[in-house]
């Protein structure tokens, strides 16, 4: 029987007034892909950065093994939604900026870099300056840079947003190479094809809470539908809360100036 | 090396390597603040002088209107001066009444003109009416009233030689004896290192602040901006060590930059000193210089710190340079009022103020003047305010919202 990896335990995160995840209960074992799947504003990424200790949780903890996970954070590897790669960098340098940070020895984490450059087709561009990358490009950069120091677990948010059809495949490809490798990983996507294709696991999040936890199949039989997607359509049927973190983060006097020096637009009545 | 520090160094070396390869930010940093002195002290006062030496050179047109004694009139001729005769115009109110002949001057048909009318008596009225704004007038004025004065010294000295007084002892009866700079008892060394305290801190002050900066918004809101901060915030270091390799980053920049100006303006008073009397190198003890470097090294941790905690609360690289750019305004103020400030018996709670105390404090030490009690006061505020700086920019670096959006 797999082990559980991470553990969140009555998770909760508010931002000001607003409430991003609502009482989170959830185990990801190892050797496992787990996909969070939901909609803009649903909470997946604010899931993501509490796993990957950006965030702290307001109430309950999150545990990776049996310890709390700041002091495991050396165990994951991360690629956000924004690759965030420096252009004035090479891509090895890149890489290696994070395995140094992780502890790790350049040679070790040059050699796995290699391995996975290859995977990934991008060996000739390791010494190339990311400035004139593709989005491809900077995503499977992105992809090694997390996976160079060898973690137990990766944490992918929408890795295959935005890339053509061929790299999507490589970042696929490469995320289920390690899943048989017994390796773990938490994938973010709005895509349930994609999470269909690729996920041991679907987590639905909807409004900041959990709607669904369990593999494709599963999911199909506990909600009686025909495909996935009329699952979804099922589960997250309430109305899908506004984007508002951004705007809790602006002080009261820039937002009161901002709002003075704007022309009232009409709001929508129920009717129209 | 801890592993800490390590992290630290390793964040710190990787922002240096970054900044330096971008040729713009090094042409910033190292260059100009290089030649920035050389250029003032030594490239400007030669280009100042070709220009003066140029003015002086140029042949110009004036017109003489009235009872002009001939001998001022070929002494205006012998300095390439071309002299028009002219009557007195009958329809000014008084001689400094251009009349119908401004447009001439306003038109650059002549450089000036001198009006003189002799009221009897060995007496005269005169006046040069002139365009100020243009050089060549400006000029011929200059050169009319010179030869006036000294057409006017004659004049004085013969009238009191034809009542029988001594021209000399007459205007003259009050004279220094000896030579006048043997009289001051401060060397030259002290009188430049008083010139100097009156400029350097200010400039020390506000180069620091400015050479950090750009580098701080770069750190900070531009790495939120182009999105690497979150997966930096993803590792496993702390945010104090990621603030720390930060700021020694930026320590380092903007020393770097601030030692270059210092090196660019000791070349410049050592070239000014071997080339003219104008200024001598200033005299300053070892203990003057090593207080000067702790007070500067205080004052950059204190602004690093500032400046990068600014920074970080912006969202965007235009936030933040809206933030911080007033803050140099916040320097230049007391700097400029800390200059007229008085140090001989200055009470020691002015070195007790922000800002205030660590330009006091090199005001001082350019004076090579150690007060004991003035540099306990200035250190220990100094690393007071420092702490605190650090203590502002832990918060802002501990803030979640340094990462955006929630989907």
């Amino acid at each position: 029987m797999a082990k559980t990896l991470i553990r969140l335990q009555g998770v909760k995160k508010s931002f000001a007034e607003i409430e991003a995840l609502s009482h989170v209960d959830l185990k990801i074992n190892s050797g496992q892909i787990v996909g969070l799947v939901g909609g803009n504003g649903a909470g997946k990424t604010t899931l993501l950065r509490l796993i990957a200790g950006t965030y702290s949780p307001t109430a309950g903890e999150v545990t990776f093994g049996k310890e709390p996970l700041a002091s495991m954070r050396h165990k994951l590897g991360v690629v956000p939604e924004a690759t965030g790669l420096y252009h004035r960098l090479t891509a090895w340098e890149n890489i290696r900026y994070h395995s140094r940070i992780h502890g790790v020895e350049d040679e070790v984490a040059w050699n796995r870099t290699v391995q996975l450059a290859k995977m990934l087709g991008m060996e000739d561009s390791l010494s190339r300056h990311t400035k004139g990358f593709s989005k491809g490009m900077r995503q499977k950069t992105s992809l090694i840079r997390a996976l160079a120091h060898g973690p137990e677990a990766l944490l992918l948010d929408e890795p295959t947003a935005g890339l053509d059809v061929t790299s999507a495949r490589a970042v696929r490809d490469l995320v289920m190479k390690l899943r048989d490798e017994g390796g773990t990983v938490i994938y973010s996507t709005h895509q349930l094809a994609e999470a269909r294709q690729v996920c041991d696991r679907i987590v639905i999040i909807h409004n900041g809470t959990i709607r669904a936890d369990s593999s494709p199949s599963e999911l199909l039989e506990i909600t009686g539908c025909d495909s996935l997607e009329e699952a979804y359509v099922q589960l997250t049927s309430d109305k899908a809360r506004a984007r508002t973190e951004d705007d809790s983060k602006e002080g009261r006097l820039a937002k009161w100036w901002r709002r003075l020096l704007t022309s009232n637009t009409p709001e929508v009545s129920e009717d129209e | 090396m801890s592993d800490s520090l390590k992290r630290i160094r390793i964040i710190a070396g990787k922002e240096i390597v970054e900044f330096v390869r971008d040729w713009r930010s090094l042409l910033a940093t190292i260059l100009i603040p290089l030649i920035i002195f050389p250029a003032l002290f030594i490239v400007l006062p030669l280009i100042l002088q070709s220009e003066a030496a140029e003015l002086e050179s140029l042949e110009l047109e004036v017109v003489v209107q009235g009872d002009v004694h001939d001998d001022l009139v070929s002494a205006l001729e012998n300095d390439r001066i071309t002299i028009i005769i002219e009557d007195l115009p009958s329809d000014i109110e008084n001689l400094s009444d251009p009349g119908i002949d401004e447009n001439r001057l306003r038109n650059s048909e002549i450089d000036a003109i001198l009006r003189m009318r002799n009221s009897g008596n060995n007496t005269w009225n005169y006046s040069i009416i002139q365009f100020s704004t243009s050089e060549h007038s400006s000029q011929a004025r200059s050169r009319v009233l010179t030869h006036l004065w000294e057409w006017e010294d004659e004049v004085v000295n013969r009238s009191l030689l034809e009542k029988g007084l001594d021209p000399d002892t007459t205007l003259d009866p009050v004279k220094w004896d000896g030579d006048i700079t043997s009289a001051d008892t401060a060397t030259s060394g002290e009188q430049a290192g008083m010139v100097l305290s009156l400029f350097i801190p200010m400039v020390l002050a506000i180069w620091t602040a400015s050479s950090a900066m750009q580098p701080s918004i770069d750190m900070t809101a531009g790495e939120r901006e182009r999105g690497t901060l979150e997966a930096l915030l993803c590792l496993p270091c702390s945010r104090i060590e990621l603030l720390s390799g930060k700021w020694l980053a930026v320590a380092v920049i903007a020393g770097v930059s601030v030692s270059l100006q210092v090196v660019g303006l000791i070349f410049a008073i050592t070239y000014l000193a071997s080339s003219s009397s104008f200024i001598a190198i200033p005299a300053m003890s070892i203990t003057s210089i090593l207080l000067i470097a702790t007070a500067v090294i205080l004052f950059a941790i204190m602004v690093v710190a500032f400046e990068l905690a600014l920074a970080m609360r912006a969202q965007s690289v235009k936030e933040a340079g809206t933030l911080l750019a007033p803050s140099i305004i916040l320097i230049i103020f007391p700097a400029l009022f800390t200059q007229v400030i008085n140090l001989d018996g200055i009470e020691s709670w002015w070195f007790a103020i922000p800002l205030v105390n660590v330009l006091l404090a090199l005001r001082e030490l350019l004076l090579d003047r150690i007060i004991i009690e003035h540099v306990a006061i200035w250190a220990l505020s100094s690393m007071f305010y420092s702490f605190i700086a650090a203590w502002f920019a832990s918060r802002q670096f501990k803030r979640e919202d340094l990462v955006a959006s929630l989907s």
